[in-house]
């Protein structure tokens, strides 16, 4: 049958398979938290959750007789066996012991110096080594043994005392996170790129470096957070608020550091304007502030005095135990509106502890936390000669980021246009900006990216730039922005017409940009499109207006009551900005005949894409054509010398 | 290709007045000089430009290439070919099918494949089948207005799929196709071949399509051109010859088992079910016997009227007069005189063989006859002898 009437006709056979991601993971290697992020078929990051189903891995591990905990297991060790639990070791990475703070009070294991290497600092542990094997038994006649000048060896495990390196207890940790990573691909990990703070030097990349290496593991790029960020926020689609060429806030509020980043981001290509660190804000506050309130609520109900931060000696079990309770706390105020619980069992002299906490209480008490960080994002933009109003976007990192209230109070200050993770809607169900995970999978973007560059030799120049310092990130950029201006008759003051603005200042160069747009050329048959090219200064007007009497708004009054120095700031001038642009030089003209027009209501039109050619030593093209039905017409050039 | 940004925004007519002033000759405010972030494809973009100092233009074409390359890597350049099977349209009638009712259904309706019936082969039907699963997966209804549990053409599918892809379930569905059911009772009688205007042109559109149709039983398929069409008017007496040769001699593997009569399920009664199955077997005889000799009528009718039969006749006797026309013509010559001589032996050779034929047949008939009055008279005698 098949046979008679089979009509061969073509086959079903599959496509050949060249598998789409190659097996590399993103790293995220925070001082108090890791997370780490796979490719996913669709060639995407997704941030994965270790063996626990934890995303966010704590970096802890802790000894306990013959077991390692890893992660978040190590956590709960810190109570009870805190002098053989290791946290924060990723910022002494690379460090000499002489150079470390001693004054530091920490829960955790203490450190010490190396005995045996020079300067190098160590962390001392308790273990219990596992008893030897028994002896083999004797072949010659199994049922009696026969007398041994050996001793019976112990057949328990003995007590022991283990010295680690930092450097030995950061390749534990990423080996653990490789291994998870491995266990969810279900294939060996070839690579890994793994993040770094703007303020690692060179020392201890290297060290981290040679502690990954130990773990058996490539890392293609030690890539700077900002970096990680800027790649995932320039993934796939820009958002329609948004354009690509923008300057960026990264707020990041890490467990033990404020980190700030000013990015200029030009059609994916970024730059850091400036950056900030300071150590004395951080979740950690947010948890001292917490543990606080939460002492001082325990006190009150159950008149057991509890103080806190710091601790007495008799208290220093129960900040600890509160200290794990408030991470789950800060999550739930994170993740949903309502109240939050915090519960803690045993916490003093025998009685239990069970306290809410809502999201204005939350914010309330975080206030002065908030208003330090707002500070230092005012003197970050400061330091770049910029206005907080030029800022266009900011992105939150971290898990400490991920409380709307600190949205609220920082968007304050800039203007109303500001898109945030908040104002999209992209923080919660692992959306893009989500604070946690946006580090490791812009690590793992970056991995994808990395394998893709091919391994021959022309491309090894390609490969070089991506090293630290490569001579290749080096670039000229932009100070003014250039633009366009259409004369315009009757035009009353400002530019004169209107005007587009095509490069941004701070725009690396050589750049290229191409825009389209119609243009209308009126009910007349002189059918001429004629525009300027300008550099323009651009600013802030800053203007200051007495607001009329405010309705007084309740929730505000509440606010405020505890604080009466605040109330008279109602009457005081307030700050309307506004961003002006201001002619300061010529450059060029461009004009040409418009053929492809077509009359729209009585009115000629026609479109035209103009493209903005600047080369690496700062000569400027300028090129337009129309777009007609049949595509490009014919090309007007002029240029700027260098 | 270079990143076109579109703007909303319409610049005004130029005032009457402007005219493109001089260039200023002043070139763009200083540069300063920033350290890249090194990550992004953009700066990895970047980093070839500046490396391989590529103007825009070559980079994008570069770009081009690559994209190209990678997309032949991973088999995207490919057009998977479905064989051009599943986009029949569906009738409201087809998706109200009965899945209960599945053996009255169309099975290559249901998969999409009727303009091709038996002539799909398994990767068609394999491909059919799973646009159809894509199509109608009851997971892909959830959530859409409706009974979101209705799928019961989802069943059909199954069930045409598991009929189709079994080869002797296949073949007993090919046997009684409702589709071709229906099409074979469409035979022209003799008079709408005699009558019509041009009887031999509406001999070959009547009966082509007819043979046609009943080639795809032929167990055996010759190797050279397949099982024999009707062919054309102008067609050789050995290949007309081969034609009935062929029909007459067909060997169908067409079978009824598909029209069975379902043994009761409910009742584990063996007799029931032998009866049953009895009934089948007696029933699938017959209605082969009928086939056969539908289609041995069917080759009868087309034999008398075909019309090449008349014209190969009237060719032999044409031939037969010329040769003795010839002969008459030309008064000496040997050989045709010979010929009659043999042509009258022959004639004869036959009367005798026919007349031995019919004397043997009369002889057999006698000696019937007379065996049976000798039983008849034994009989007889039998009777008398154990009578009274």
């Amino acid at each position: 049958m098949a046979a008679n009437g089979a009509i061969p006709n073509g086959s079903a056979d599959a496509p050949i398979d060249v598998s789409g991601s190659p097996n590399v993971v993103g790293i995220n290697f925070g001082n108090s938290y890791a997370s780490i992020a796979v490719l996913t078929k669709e060639g995407l990051s997704e941030c994965i959750a270790n063996e626990d189903g934890e995303r966010q891995i704590a970096c802890a591990i802790s000894f306990h007789g013959e077991e390692i905990y890893i992660g978040n297991q190590a956590k709960p060790q810190l109570i009870k066996n805190g002098h053989n639990t290791i946290v924060g070791f990723r910022n002494l990475l690379g460090k000499k012991f002489s150079e470390l703070p001693k004054d530091k009070p920490s829960a955790s294991a203490l450190i010490i110096q190396h005995p045996d290497l020079p300067d190098t600092p160590a962390y001392k542990v308790h273990v219990l080594q596992p008893a030897p094997k028994p002896l083999p038994p004797t072949t010659s006649n199994v049922n009696t043994p026969s007398a041994s000048a050996m001793a019976t060896p112990r057949s328990e495990p003995t007590p022991a005392e283990r010295i680690l390196t930092v450097s030995e207890v950061t390749t534990i940790f990423l080996k653990s996170l490789i291994k998870s990573a491995e266990d969810f691909l279900g294939k060996k990990v070839t690579g890994a790129v793994v993040s770094v703070p703007a303020w690692f030097d060179d020392a201890q990349r290297a060290a981290l470096a040679k502690a990954a290496e130990d773990a058996e593991f490539h890392v293609l790029q030690l890539l700077e957070d900002s970096g990680a960020i800027a790649v995932t926020t320039a993934y796939g689609a820009t958002p329609a608020e948004l354009s690509d060429d923008r300057t960026q806030l990264v707020v990041d509020v890490g467990q033990s550091s404020l980190e700030l980043a000013l990015l200029s981001i030009r059609q994916g290509l970024a730059y850091s304007l400036a950056t900030s660190t300071d150590f004395s804000v951080g979740g950690e506050q947010i948890d001292d502030k917490l543990i606080k309130f939460f002492a001082k609520d325990f006190t009150k109900k159950s008149k057991v005095p509890l103080v806190v931060c710091p601790a007495k000696h008799t208290d220093k079990r129960a900040e600890a135990k509160l200290r794990l309770a408030v991470e789950h706390t800060k999550r739930t105020l994170a993740a949903s509106p309502g109240a939050a619980t915090c519960s803690v069992e045993s916490l003093k002299d025998g009685f239990d502890y069970t306290g809410t906490i809502n999201r204005l209480r939350f914010d309330m008490e975080m206030k002065p936390i908030y208003e330090q960080i707002a500070t230092k994002v005012r003197e970050l933009v400061e330091s770049a000669s910029l206005d907080l109003y030029d800022v266009d976007e900011i992105v939150y990192v971290g898990g400490s980021a991920s409380f709307p209230g600190l949205d609220d109070y920082l968007g304050q200050a800039f203007h109303e246009g500001i898109v945030t993770p908040f104002t999209t809607g992209t923080v919660i169900g692992g959306g893009v900006g989500d604070p946690t995970t946006i580090l490791a999978r812009g690590c793992a973007l970056q991995a994808k990216l990395l394998a893709s560059i091919g391994t021959g030799e022309e491309e090894s120049k390609v490969r070089q730039a991506f090293e630290v310092e490569s001579e290749w990130t080096k670039v000229k950029a932009t100070t003014k922005t250039i633009g366009i201006l259409f004369p315009e008759e009757n035009s009353d003051g400002g530019l004169g017409g209107q005007w587009i603005p095509t490069i941004l200042m701070e725009t690396p160069l050589p750049c290229r940009r191409v825009h389209t747009f119609e243009v209308d050329l009126g009910e007349g048959d002189s059918k001429k499109v004629g525009f300027e090219v300008w550099e323009v200064k651009e600013g802030v007007k800053i203007e200051k207006v007495i607001p009329p009497k405010e309705e007084d708004d309740p929730e505000e009054v509440k606010e405020d009551a505890g604080d009466p120095e605040e109330d008279d700031d109602a009457e005081e001038e307030l700050d309307v900005k506004e961003k002006t642009v201001e002619k300061e030089t010529f450059l060029q003209s461009l004009s040409l005949e418009a053929k492809e027009a077509t009359k729209v209501n009585g009115r000629w039109k026609t479109k035209l894409e103009v493209q903005f050619l600047v080369g690496g030593d700062g000569g400027l093209e300028i090129s337009a054509w129309e777009i007609g039905k049949d595509g490009r017409g014919e090309k007007t050039s002029v240029s700027v010398s260098a | 290709m270079a990143h076109v940004v579109e703007l909303s925004v319409v610049p005004p007519p130029l005032p009457s007045s402007w005219s493109p002033p001089k260039p200023s000759g002043k070139s763009i405010s200083p540069l300063v000089s920033r350290r890249l972030l090194p990550a992004g494809p953009a700066f990895l973009a970047h980093v070839r430009r500046v490396v391989h100092d590529l103007s825009f233009e070559e980079h994008d074409k570069h770009l081009q290439e690559e994209k190209k390359r990678l997309a032949e890597l991973n088999g995207e350049g490919v057009i998977v070919d479905d064989l051009g099977v599943g986009d029949e349209d569906e009738t409201e009638e087809l998706l109200s099918l009965d899945p209960k009712e599945w053996k009255k259904q169309d099975h290559y309706a249901v998969l999409g494949l009727s303009h091709l019936r038996y002539k799909a082969n398994d990767a068609q039907i394999k491909i059919a089948h799973r646009k159809k699963v894509l199509k109608h997966h009851p997971d892909k209804k959830a959530g859409t207005a409706g009974d979101s549990n209705d799928d019961a053409f989802f069943k059909c599918i199954q069930k045409a799929h598991e009929v189709l892809t079994n080869p002797e379930r296949r073949r007993q569905f090919d046997s009684v196709d409702p589709y071709y059911s229906l099409l074979e009772d469409d035979i022209p009688t003799s008079s709408q071949i005699t009558k019509a205007k041009d009887p031999s042109k509406a001999f070959f559109r009547g009966f082509g399509p007819v043979f046609e149709r009943e080639a795809r039983f032929s167990k055996v398929v010759p190797k050279e051109g397949g099982v024999p069409m009707l062919g054309g008017v102008d067609d050789s007496k050995e290949k007309v010859e081969g034609f009935y040769d062929f029909w007459y001699n067909f060997d169908s593997w067409r079978s009824f088992e598909y029209l069975d009569k379902e043994v009761n399920e409910g009742s584990d009664n063996r007799d029931d079910k032998r009866y049953t199955e009895k009934k089948n077997k007696t029933e699938r005889a017959r209605r082969k016997k009928e086939d056969i000799a539908r289609l041995r009528s069917i080759v009868d009718l087309t034999l008398s009227l075909d019309p090449r039969i008349k014209r190969i006749k009237e060719e032999e006797k044409a031939a037969r007069e010329a040769k003795k026309k010839g002969k008459l013509n030309s008064a000496s010559g040997t050989a045709t005189p010979n010929a009659k001589e043999d042509e009258e032996k022959k004639k004869a050779e036959e009367a005798k063989k026919k007349e031995e034929e019919e004397l043997a047949k009369a002889e057999a008939k006698k000696a019937k006859a007379a065996a049976a009055n000798a039983r008849k008279k034994a009989r007889r005698a039998e009777r008398a002898t154990d009578g009274p």
